[in-house]
């Protein structure tokens, strides 16, 4: 009885500690001048206002996140689907060697693979373009719809397969018929993992966009010499909110404890 | 309808010899069960058949036609699978239908077949159902008008009631072999239940160890094993080891009388096989052996009684029905039972080596 | 007839086919692009860390061990020896052992809890994490700036609600002045290894949830329920049955949170003394800062990879050593 009743503290004291600075950063937000203090003085939602709208650095910056965040999201599904398939279909050491090199930058300090892909696009004269940013991230973040697609594949029972196939399905309509809706559901979580976390990241952008253009983390990281504003924190709770939508919409129409790795849901 | 044809076929999964060479044919519009104990070769086989495993030799034809080299989407044999692996992004009417849309057929007349089998298995209204809200014996129809729906020249079912509970399986088992009947489909049905088999089937094709043992209609397998295993296997047998004496056979200091041991020479080591309803209480004038025994358990089932017996030639277990004249047992009760000399199997034995 | 050899060999089932060797074109795309965008980089660091600055311009390719000698022993050796180099490797190394440590000891039981949840419960919990996890470094260092500065937050609830003075009163300001967590005033936590450190395990708490999450969901209830039975209590269920089964989960995820925070570098900018910085921070400043040193920078880099790497690798051997 005793026991519940720590655990139970214990549980809330977790979840207060991790909110606990978002909560402030989201309460400074409000701040009405150009200084962070929780609680806010002198409430105002004009933060707001200057981040999505009026301030051009801000509503740049965040164009760029998006367009970062979505392409190479995208660009990382296309990328770990082949990866993925190849280890679960054959299984062999070469497909597990290549998915392994996948996961490599994702599993090491980001900021050596910065650093690398700072010198490689350097080399190939396209440092500091847009789509090379693009392309880093999603070699960064592969890592993510790897991993779901593989739990997406490893859930299809093989049956289904030999069933198709008694029905006459080749193995490219089995593909198509069975396997890619199947597994539908892990790719589309595998691509939000990678685009939420693209979205968040500034150091790897931070090598490869050599200041020619920022995302909203990376102009947030170049001013942190000058401290932090309240339009940041506005930057933050919309980051915050981001990442709730959608992970919470992972939840509700994927199964996220089997996601993590779970054992599958008794039905 | 086509005769299916298996020559000399057999399948090794690296070293393992997993299906010895075999030749079965399968009549045309008959049904045909696969039975054997786990890992006897049973699904490999039916798995051949459907092109979902290539045999290691030996061909497959189908009236007369060599089909060995097809894939399994070539053959477009129906298969129904041990847990039916339905489509679970699919409702109930597109997994029927599934096979007609991928080979384009146009949709109202998918929707029309679709409709037409799901009445055949008397799941009309059902079609627009999530295969998570059907129960067992639903996905099992489904899972059925599936398979048909491409009018399979040969129709395949895998162990088709082993995710069905008992009661469900019996009803299962009479409809399917009706439906069957009615469509004059050759089948093939992979089971490890014996009562299944002999329900649903044509013809029995016993298998042990990758080996078919015996083929044949329900009762000639039971009637007439024709080894040990298959006397084991079907139904229940006690069973005792002697020798050929005498056109008789000696177990321990009995010399039991068996009209099958003529076959033999004498010396020749045997084993006896004796099923359960053979041996006769209380008719000291039938022909055969006369053995005393002992009563040490008896087992009340409702319809009939086993009776286990302490015998001269060791325990056995004998059913006894219920009849006009009810009997009682006792444990302790000493009584006689005879052995008919025209109700023993006799199988040869090979002989230990003794030490 | 080759229609008939094709379709065979297109079986449906996917097979493992580890004798055959394929090449198709799909598959060359596939290794180029990988290999181009995952493993190069890595190559280049190594290569550039050998090479050698150019005096008021960029750099260029050389083979020298400078780069290494000045990590290791500084520029001035052998006539001079300076650890400064090396002090950062231990101050990288510091910060990620304890922060690891601090995430993992409150994460377990929290994970542990979680799963014992209803599966609905779990999902949300799982939301709430994955969101903390994803949030930016940036934004977490700037929540916990403002709790840490010594203007709002923690300090200013310290002197509000009198914690100052019973701190004073009892002595322990003293002690708290000594370990640099307060100025003559009041409480201070910037800059300290105190702010550093809880910054950096916060920063991985979510990841150690989320990597003991798998073992731990997948933990065998009734082998709790046995021993429960035989009259273990919560505590000897804890002790003889939980902790010994998670034994390579806890090292296994230990070390993944110790790679990660290897590379962590606003949370030490904002918190840690400047004399107290990570290798992570001059990597950057060697390659992006004022010195604009690439080759120096990557040496850096190799010297934290190899760090990283010989933590997983002993992880990996560890973990072979124990398993049955």
């Amino acid at each position: 009885m005793i026991l519940r009743v720590i655990s139970h503290v214990f549980m809330a004291l977790s979840a207060v500690m991790l909110a606990l600075p978002i909560v402030v950063v989201s309460g400074a937000a409000l701040n009405s001048g150009r200084s962070m203090f929780f609680p806010p003085r002198e409430p105002t939602l004009d933060r707001f206002y200057e981040f999505f709208v009026s301030e051009p650095v801000w509503v740049n910056a965040m164009t760029n996140s998006i367009i970062v965040a979505f392409c190479s999201a995208a660009l990382a599904v296309l990328l770990a689907w082949p990866l993925a398939y190849g280890l679960w279909a054959r299984g062999s050491r070469a497909s597990k060697f290549l998915a392994g090199l996948g996961s490599m930058p994702f599993a090491l300090p980001p900021i050596v693979f910065g650093v690398g892909l700072g010198f490689l696009w350097s080399f190939t004269g396209v440092l500091g373009s847009l789509w090379a940013g693009v392309v880093s991230h999603a070699a960064l973040f592969v890592a993510l719809p790897v991993v779901t697609i593989s739990i997406g594949l490893q859930s299809i029972d093989r049956a289904h397969l030999d069933a198709a196939a008694t029905l006459g399905a080749t193995r490219t309509v089995a593909f198509r018929t069975v396997i890619l809706p199947q597994t539908l559901p892990y790719t589309v979580s595998g691509f939000f993992f990678a685009l939420v976390l693209s979205f968040n990241e500034f150091i790897v952008m931070f090598f490869v966009s050599a200041s020619s253009y920022a995302t909203v983390t990376l102009q947030i990281f170049n001013s942190l010499r000058n401290g932090y504003t309240p339009t940041m924190a506005v930057a933050a709770i919309t980051f915050i909110t981001v990442s709730i939508v959608v992970f919470a919409a992972i939840a509700r129409w994927g199964d996220l404890p089997r996601l993590m790795g779970a054992e599958p849901a008794k039905n | 309808m086509q005769a299916l044809e298996l020559s000399g076929i057999y399948k090794n999964f690296g070293s393992v010899r997993a299906v010895e060479s075999s030749n079965l044919t399968f009549a045309a519009g008959e049904l045909t069960a696969l039975l054997g104990p786990s890992g006897c070769g049973k699904t490999t086989l039916l798995r051949m058949i459907a092109g979902l495993e290539e045999p290691s030799g030996g061909s497959i034809l189908l009236g007369g036609r060599d089909i060995t080299g097809l894939a399994a989407h070539q053959r477009k044999f129906g298969m129904v699978f041990q847990n039916f692996a339905l489509f679970p992004h699919l409702s109930v009417r597109e997994n029927v239908v599934y096979a007609l849309v991928i080979s384009g057929v146009s949709k109202t007349e998918a929707m029309e077949t679709g409709n037409r089998l799901l009445d055949l298995v008397q799941l009309s209204g059902y079609g627009d159902r999530r295969i998570g809200e059907l129960s067992g014996g639903q996905r099992q129809r489904v899972a059925i008008a599936r398979a048909l729906a491409q009018e399979p020249e040969v129709f395949l079912l895998d162990e088709p009631m082993s995710a069905l509970d008992a009661k469900l399986r019996e009803d299962m088992q009479v409809e399917l072999r009706l439906l069957q009947q009615r469509l004059g489909i050759t089948t093939v049905v992979v089971t490890h239940d014996q009562r299944e088999a002999m329900t649903m089937a044509d013809k029995i094709v016993v298998m042990s160890q990758g080996r078919v043992e015996q083929v044949g209609p329900p009762h000639q397998i039971y009637h007439r094993p024709e080894n040990a295993f298959v006397a084991d296997f079907i139904g229940k047998a006690n069973f005792f080891d002697g020798v050929i004496e005498k056109g008789g056979i000696r177990v321990g200091s009995v010399l039991l009388q068996a009209q099958a041991a003529a076959n033999f020479l004498n010396g020749s080591p045997v084993r006896v096989a004796c099923r359960p309803e053979t041996p006769c209480f209380f008719q000291r004038d039938a022909a055969g052996t006369s053995l005393k025994s002992k009563v040490t358990f008896v087992r009340d089932v409702g319809a009939v009684r086993d009776i286990h017996l302490e015998t001269e030639i060791g325990r056995m277990i004998v059913e006894y029905a219920r009849g006009e004249t009810d009997h009682d047992f006792r444990i302790g009760q000493e009584l006689s039972i005879v052995l008919p000399a025209d109700g023993l199997h006799v199988f040869p034995r090979a002989e230990q080596a003794v030490a | 007839m080759t229609l008939v050899s094709d379709t065979q060999a297109a079986v449906v089932h996917p097979k493992p086919q580890s004798a055959r060797f394929t090449v198709s074109v799909p598959a060359v795309v596939l290794w180029t692009v990988i290999l181009f965008l995952c493993l190069t980089p890595f190559l280049l660091v190594l290569a550039i860390s050998f090479g050698q600055k150019i005096e008021g311009a960029s750099w260029e390719w050389a083979f020298t061990f400078a780069n290494y000698e000045r990590v290791f022993v500084g520029a001035n050796w052998p006539e001079e020896f300076t650890a400064l180099y090396l002090q950062r490797l231990y101050y990288s190394l510091f910060y990620a052992v304890i922060a690891a440590l601090l995430a993992i000891l409150t994460a377990f039981p929290f994970t542990y809890l979680m799963t014992r949840l209803s599966r609905r419960a779990q999902s949300a919990w799982l939301v709430f994490i994955l969101s903390s996890l994803s949030l930016s470094e940036v934004f977490i260092v700037m929540g916990w700036d403002v709790l840490l500065s010594n203007r709002s937050g923690l300090p200013m609830v310290f002197k509000e609600t009198g914690l100052t003075d019973w701190l004073k009163a009892n002595g322990y300001f003293e002690t708290m002045r000594e370990w640099g967590l307060a100025n003559p005033r009041n409480v201070k936590f910037k800059t300290s290894v105190f702010a550093t450190v809880l910054t950096m395990a916060y920063l991985v708490w979510p990841y150690a949830v989320i990597l003991l999450y798998p073992p731990l969901s997948r933990l065998d209830r009734s082998m709790i329920e046995a021993s429960q039975t035989m009259g273990a209590g919560p505590w000897t269920v804890m002790r003889t049955v939980i902790l010994p089964t998670m034994r390579l989960p806890l090292l296994g995820a230990t070390l993944l949170l110790f790679v990660f925070l290897l590379g962590v570098y606003v949370a030490v900018t904002v918190f840690a003394e400047p004399a107290k910085q990570t290798m992570a921070v001059s990597v950057y400043e060697a390659v992006r800062g004022n010195t604009l040193n690439a080759p120096f920078g990557s040496a850096q880099a190799v010297v934290l990879l190899c760090t990283a790497a010989i933590f997983l690798v002993a992880g990996q051997w560890i973990s072979r050593k124990s398993a049955p």
